[in-house]
């Protein structure tokens, strides 16, 4: 809180406050609450190491991620392969390696779709109220019975050869038809078309509460328009609870990638992906021959994980003002 | 009449992570027997803290009384354990609040909330307690007591809830009631009718009262004596009359001439006091009002004032102790001729 | 007294608030009466103050003036143009000439935009100033309501009440309106704090020529602050007069009873008063009492009142009151 001191005008200084000063107090401000949370920062370097290993990944990686050696299969970690070798002599480090890129085009597609319709009928309905509340919420009444997974095998075996078909006629994207891509997204899309409704009703409930608060009604006395209301003074408070769905969605969108890779509609073999690596080495649980091809995986699954709370836990504290900057 | 309460330099503290809240410091004061007592202060003045450090109900931690002796009726009250002290507050001392909805158990029935401390303190049986809950009850004033003892709290009015704060407050006949700013939420009807009632039962019953509040007008109709706190000090102390005639503490004086009066006839430019109540962390050494004085002179921002003596009974802790008779005088008349 | 034209005409305004039962199909089962059929006048550059105590709808009136909640009934003239028929766009352009203060300085802010973003908001939403400009005509803002230009970059919680109170009145300056409703602005401050902003808003008053709609239940502050006074009591306006006279010569008996419940901070004139003890509490808005409103609590109540509501008319003198007993 400013002293009286503070309090006092200097009538002799002119105001020398420019726009850019404003823009870069808010950015420093944002920066420092953000690096003050060393957790987040960890999360965020964890991140970012992904993201250059996948970038660089024909150059890091040793081996192909799809080359076969059946004379070093099932091999421990050797000097040569340092975290072993599959079933197929291929290299563990390697597809490691390019299981990043996999990993880090999954996790942000497999949650914008969701979080966007979420938060947009989220605050459609909460704000408007009424019919338009109405109907939102009876969608998603019927959304919540829908068995989405269903939904999703569903599409995946009518509309997903089709698409697939009709995206193979383009050559520069043709081989990320074939490495399951446009296959995961169609399933991932689904699940989000009938996946939104619970952060909607998060959204939704933050909306009621905040519609009702003193600054709302000061914009509307103020004569701001509804939907710059919705945006600059609703959303923004009704933050917190999106950014943990969020960030707990991108850490669980790479496990989810798994199990639709499990049931055969996720990302195609050989392109390699941190859950396919972990379902595929499943049974070396029961006979633990070569354990070395879970760990690796296992680790960086969970370090994604952690690492995208973290950056939601760091997100949420440098977004709100009202968290002290000592 | 004799001393009831006594407090001798008392002090308390907050330990938080932004560091020590010097929320009490050196607080003494006494009550006589059957006197009232106002206590009036602007929030973080310390007013409400001294007296749950009396009741000892200070959470510990991050509360901690540093120092000081509350003696009352020959005990000090910061030293007897907890089992004595329980009996001390349900029994002599009863404490009422600001907010009665908060200190009311919202699932059970006034009924069970009266006369449990009745069958507690008193060893009454339930029969008895319950015959004198509904005594109690008329004696506040709740119309058909009767049938409203059966209520739960929500099916009562703000003031009617005070009420039976102060009904539940008086089960014991306690010697002292100490009301934390009982009507601010209240209605300035409601109010009236709780402090005749308070008026009424203190002589009835013969206790004294200590009334914290920031209304000081409030407390000129009600008060016998009167301390003024300021950052968790008391800065000036005086009989009641004296007080609103002749404040001696620049403090005192700033809060008469900011508050507009229902009798006042032209219109008077109100003198605010400037700038904000210093911060109890970061406390100073001076005397705390000095960056809002009008009076400050240097001695002021060095050493904090003591307490002293102006006349019989009016005590000022200020350096200057300017005559606030004179000061009012001329404000009125200044502000007579501006609007002239 | 000032004797400007008249700048806001209020007729028959009337606020229900329904209350409906059931899960599906919601049935209408009664109404809050929160304001029952008032009328009043402000003029061109006077304050009006409005009291009452709790739930008599004071606040609920003006917010049903500045539209922001629709009345069920009635007419709100402001310089001649019926609010009530305006919408959308219309009424939007039209809020840059009306304001409101409100009374949770804590509240009315928004905790994530910064004290140029809050006082700047109108400035950008009625295309009146953008980037530079605009961070000028804020500082500028900041200045005349006491607060150093600097603090533009800060947040609303690193401020104390009474400073957020001066932010809440830079924004409603921000649009130079003609008329501001003060919701209570004061109640949620410390007693040396208050003076502040009282005397801010007095000196805002003469410098801009304002028009207020004081609204408050702390009766010595509308006696200071306000030209004329109007006492609301369970939706209605029971009185309505010139400050001195209604303060010096209160007709009706809820007015009188009010007045004497307000203490004064001498103990030689305390020693002297006769207070009106009013029994029991206020009753509820959605069945008010029949007749006259009062007459449950009233103390020199006759048959007539229980059955028929007194008439709000003239005293004389430009004092109305509503009261069988005066007329």
């Amino acid at each position: 809180m400013p002293t009286p001191e503070q309090l006092a005008i200097d009538r002799r200084a002119p105001l020398r406050v420019s726009v850019w000063q404003v823009r870069w107090r808010r950015f420093t401000d944002f920066t420092r609450r953000y690096a003050r949370n060393r957790m987040a920062v960890i999360g965020l370097l964890i991140v970012l190491t992904w993201v250059v290993v996948g970038l660089f990944a024909p150059w890091i990686a040793p081996y192909g991620y799809d080359k076969t050696n059946y004379n070093a299969a099932n091999q421990p970690p050797s000097f040569a392969h340092p975290l072993g070798t599959d079933a197929l002599g291929r290299d563990q480090f390697s597809r490691m390696i390019w299981a990043a890129r996999t990993a880090l085009i999954v996790a942000p597609t497999a949650t914008v779709v969701g979080v966007v319709l979420g938060v947009f009928f989220g605050l459609l309905a909460g704000y408007f109220g009424g019919w338009i509340d109405e109907i939102v919420m009876r969608l998603s009444d019927v959304l919540f019975a829908f068995p989405g997974l269903l939904f999703a095998l569903l599409l995946a075996a009518t509309l997903q050869p089709r698409l697939a078909a009709w995206l193979s006629q383009f050559e520069r994207i043709k081989p990320w038809v074939r490495a399951g891509y446009v296959e995961f997204f169609v399933v991932v899309i689904a699940l989000s078309l009938v996946g939104w409704p619970g952060l909607a009703r998060l959204v939704r409930g933050q909306v009621l509460s905040l519609r009702e608060q003193q600054f709302v009604e000061a914009a509307r006395a103020l004569g701001v328009s509804p939907w710059r209301i919705m945006w600059q003074h609703i959303f923004p408070n009704a933050l917190p609870p999106v950014i943990v769905a969020l960030s707990m969605s991108m850490g669980s969108a790479v496990v989810a990638e798994a199990s639709l890779s499990f049931l055969g509609i996720g990302i195609t073999p050989p392109t390699p992906s941190w859950g396919a690596m972990i379902y595929n080495e499943f049974a070396s649980w029961r006979s633990p021959s070569a354990p070395w091809l879970l760990w690796a995986p296992g680790l960086a699954v969970a370090a994604l994980t952690f690492a995208f709370n973290f950056i939601g836990d760091g997100l949420n504290e440098a977004l709100n003002p009202q968290d002290r900057l000592t | 009449m004799g001393r009831l309460l006594e407090v001798k330099n008392l002090e308390t503290r907050f330990h938080t992570q932004d560091g020590t809240v010097h929320a009490v410091n050196g607080v003494s004061f006494y009550v006589d027997e059957g006197e009232t007592l106002g206590v009036v202060g602007e929030s973080g003045s310390g007013k409400s803290v001294t007296m749950l450090s009396v009741m000892r109900l200070i959470p510990q931690p991050p509360g901690e009384i540093t120092n000081g002796e509350v003696w009352f009726e020959g005990r000090d009250l910061l030293k007897i354990d907890k089992e004595e002290m329980r009996e001390v507050r349900g029994n002599r001392i009863a404490m009422i609040f600001q907010d009665p909805m908060t200190s009311l158990n919202p699932v059970l029935t006034i009924e069970r909330q009266i006369t449990e401390v009745l069958e507690l303190h008193l060893g009454m049986n339930h029969q008895q307690a319950r015959a004198r809950a509904i005594e109690l009850l008329k004696m506040v004033g709740i119309p058909a007591a009767e049938e409203r003892i059966d209520s739960y709290p929500h099916q009562f009015s703000g003031g009617m809830r005070q009420r039976v704060m102060i009904a539940m407050g008086l089960a014991c006949h306690p010697r002292l009631l100490i009301a934390d700013e009982p009507t601010t939420a209240l209605d300035v009807t409601i109010q009236a009718q709780i402090v005749e009632l308070v008026k009424r039962l203190r002589d009835e019953i013969g206790m004294s009262v200590i009334w914290i509040t920031h209304d000081l007008a409030l407390l000129a109709g009600l008060a016998d004596r009167i301390i003024v706190m300021y950052a968790g000090q008391i800065v000036e102390s005086s009989p009641v009359h004296e007080l609103y005639k002749n404040p001696r503490h620049p403090y005192t004086i700033g809060l008469l001439q900011s508050i507009p009066r229902l009798d006042e006839k032209q219109r008077e430019r109100l003198q605010a006091i400037e700038g904000l109540p210093p911060d109890l962390i970061d406390y100073p050494t001076g005397c705390p009002f000095a960056p809002r004085c009008r009076f400050a002179i240097e001695k002021c921002w060095e050493v904090d004032p003591p307490l002293e003596e102006v006349s019989k009974g009016h005590y000022s802790a200020c350096w200057v102790k300017p005559e606030g008779a004179e000061i009012m005088h001329q404000w009125h008349a200044s502000n007579t001729e501006e609007s002239q | 007294m000032s004797q400007g034209d008249v700048l806001l005409d209020v007729q028959g305004l009337k606020m229900y608030f329904p209350i409906t039962e059931g899960i599906l199909i919601q049935h209408h089962i009664g109404d809050v009466k929160a304001v029952d059929d008032i009328s009043f006048t402000v003029r061109r550059g006077e304050t009006l103050g409005l009291v009452g105590e709790s739930g008599c709808g004071k606040s609920t009136t003006g917010r049903a003036v500045l539209q922001l909640y629709r009345p069920t009934a009635g007419h709100v003239y402001f310089d001649g143009v019926d609010l009530t028929t305006l919408k959308g766009e219309e009424l939007r352009r039209m809020r840059r000439r009306m304001q409101m203060i409100f009374q949770d300085p804590y509240a009315s802010l928004n905790p994530r935009m910064t004290v140029g973003d809050i006082v700047g908001e109108p400035l950008e939403v009625h295309g009146i100033a953008k980037g530079k400009e605009k961070l000028d005509r804020v500082a500028e803002l900041l200045e005349v309501v006491g607060l150093n230009p600097y603090f533009v970059t800060r947040y609303p919680h690193e401020f104390s009440g009474g400073q957020r109170q001066r932010i809440g009145i830079a924004r409603a300056l921000a649009v130079n309106p003609e008329f501001i409703v003060c919701d209570e602005p004061i109640s949620a401050l410390d007693v040396s704090i208050q003076a502040q902003v009282i005397n801010l808003l007095e000196d805002l008053q003469a410098q801009f020529g304002l028009t207020y709609l004081f609204i408050a239940h702390d009766l010595s502050v509308v006696r200071h602050i306000s030209d004329r006074v109007a006492v609301m009591y369970l939706g209605k306006i029971v009185e309505l007069a010139d400050r001195n006279e209604l303060y010096e010569n209160p007709l009706h008996p809820y007015t009188q009873a009010l007045l004497s419940a307000v203490p004064i901070p001498d103990p030689e004139i305390e020693a002297q008063r006769q207070r009106i003890i009013l029994k029991g509490d206020v009753p509820s808005p959605v069945n008010p009492p029949s007749g006259c409103r009062f007459h449950t609590r009233c103390p020199v109540v006759i048959d007539v009142c229980k059955e028929v509501e007194p008439e709000f008319k003239d005293a004389g003198g430009g004092h109305y009151v509503a009261c069988h007993l005066v007329h």
